[in-house]
């Protein structure tokens, strides 16, 4: 009787391991729907952590802003500076967008062509923060219902924060940067320039070191005029990610692994802590291939 | 307590975990000090009322964990929760255990849990880190907290988990 009720129990174990290898391995990777228990239980528990999380970054805002009031002056008159050098910088931007404009028309642009950089940029509260060390996943409370697609790009106004995960129809999940990592088996990599010299500059931003805090650009070619202090946004080749978004500047510069590229330390842009609400990009190329 | 009044305190847990225990950790602690208090909860049930209860809420926890905050893989938290809740309850579950006896016990299984959870990334190359330098990273700095939060609910949450054993074992006398 003890015997077999031993057996049973190895049984019993051994099935539940090969279960949970099973799920964990159909579940690592992309996958583009997600099954309709996952999409309750995501969808069900975004709408309660809706309630706890926005009042929260209220109040913790709120004794932030108190203990930041000294410094409030400083900012305000930096702030003008810095609008008065926009309100420039706008007339310049106008004439030399006409100018595009016409020259693309000159050029027979086709309708997709022109509207490849026309991003919508959709608001996104934060909802919840995974607190898990190996996986930092953001939730968002806009879904497929309101056209999030996977591996749509997240921003903040400081810069790049990631890219959306996994989709359900009220919720999402991003992965953000500091996700990033060359060895895993489906991690992302995002095609990246330099801002300024976007013609000359190539590199992938794939690996993100936690115990640093830097992330890191390889492939980037002997000849590049990348340097310190330069601005590394995303360069949209390969029609994956969009064009433009800022991923941080670059702190060093070494000979990379093989010898025959060079490898940049970047400092991310964004800050990943404490967010409240980002904005996700909506490509239109993107969506017309959706459809 | 009924296990129909734990379910939702559990619950209620879990989503502050996620939203307000978030805000309130300074920036520079965030994914430093982690929060198990799920995980607390699973292994007082296992303590104080079976490892049966405690299996069936470690699967039943992490697997909400693992689905709410799906990024890479589904079925970590979900397999160590149960797997830690199960060995705590066959160690220990007929035993009274006494408050060091039951701090020693959640703070040694909440480092297997942790290690069971970083060595299970490690096989799916999720994660290069090295376990020493994880160990230092977010382990310890969060078993402190797991002692904090397990002395603050000790009392309550020894009462309603050997209320629910009695009642039960009563039961089952009859």
């Amino acid at each position: 009787m003890f015997n077999w009720m031993r057996n049973r129990r190895m049984f019993v174990l051994m099935i539940i391991v090969v279960l949970f290898v099973a799920v964990m391995g159909f579940s690592i990777g992309d996958r583009k729907k997600l099954t309709w228990p996952e999409n309750f239980v995501l969808d069900a528990s975004g709408v309660v952590q809706q309630w706890f999380y926005k009042p929260a970054g209220y109040i913790a805002g709120l004794f932030e802003d108190l203990t930041n009031l000294r410094g409030i002056y400083k900012e305000n008159e930096e702030l003008r500076k810095m609008a008065a050098a926009y309100a420039r910088d706008k007339n310049k931007y106008n004439i030399s967008e006409q100018q595009n404009k016409r020259l693309k028309e000159d050029l027979n642009f086709t309708e997709r062509q022109k509207g490849l950089n026309d991003y919508r940029y959709l608001i996104a509260q934060v909802i919840a923060v995974s607190n898990d060390p190996y996986n930092q996943t953001i939730r968002i409370n806009l879904g497929s219902k309101d056209g999030i697609q996977p591996n749509m790009v997240v921003v903040t106004r400081d810069g790049l924060v990631g890219h959306i995960s996994r989709v359900t129809p009220f919720s999402s999940n991003v992965m953000p940067l500091t996700e990033l990592d060359d060895k895993s088996p489906d991690s992302k990599q995002y095609a990246a320039t330099v801002l300024g010299k976007e013609s000359l500059s190539f590199g992938m931003v794939d690996n993100f070191d936690a115990e640093t805090g830097k992330l890191s650009m390889s492939r980037i070619a002997e000849n590049d005029p990348l340097t310190k202090n330069d601005v590394i946004i995303t360069s949209g080749q390969g029609n994956v990610f969009p064009q433009g978004m800022i991923i941080g500047t670059v702190e060093n510069v070494q000979v990379g692994d093989i010898g025959l590229t060079r490898t940049a330390t970047i400092k991310p842009a964004a800050d990943f802590d404490h967010l409240t609400e980002v904005f996700v990009v909506e490509v239109p190329s993107m969506e017309e291939t959706a459809e | 307590m009924s296990m129909q009044r734990i379910i939702p305190i559990m619950l209620l847990i879990f989503f502050i975990e996620g939203t307000i225990f978030y805000w309130l950790l300074p920036g520079n602690l965030v994914s430093r000090v982690v929060p198990h208090f799920t995980l607390a909860f699973v292994l007082f049930a296992s303590l104080y009322r079976g490892r049966h209860t405690a299996v069936l809420l470690g699967l039943s926890f992490g697997l909400l964990q693992d689905i709410v905050y799906y990024g890479n893989i589904i079925g970590v938290h979900s397999f160590s929760m149960g797997l830690v809740g199960y060995m705590t309850g066959l160690l220990l579950e007929r035993k009274r255990s006494t408050l060091l006896m039951a701090l020693t016990m959640i703070l040694l299984s909440t480092l297997v849990y942790e290690t069971v959870v970083y060595f299970v990334y490690r096989v799916f190359r999720l994660t290069h880190q090295t376990y020493e330098w994880a160990l230092m990273d977010h382990i310890i700095p969060s078993l402190f907290l797991q002692l904090g939060f397990v002395l603050v609910i000790y009392v309550p949450a020894r009462r309603w988990f050997e209320g629910t054993a009695k009642k039960k074992g009563e039961e089952e006398e009859e």
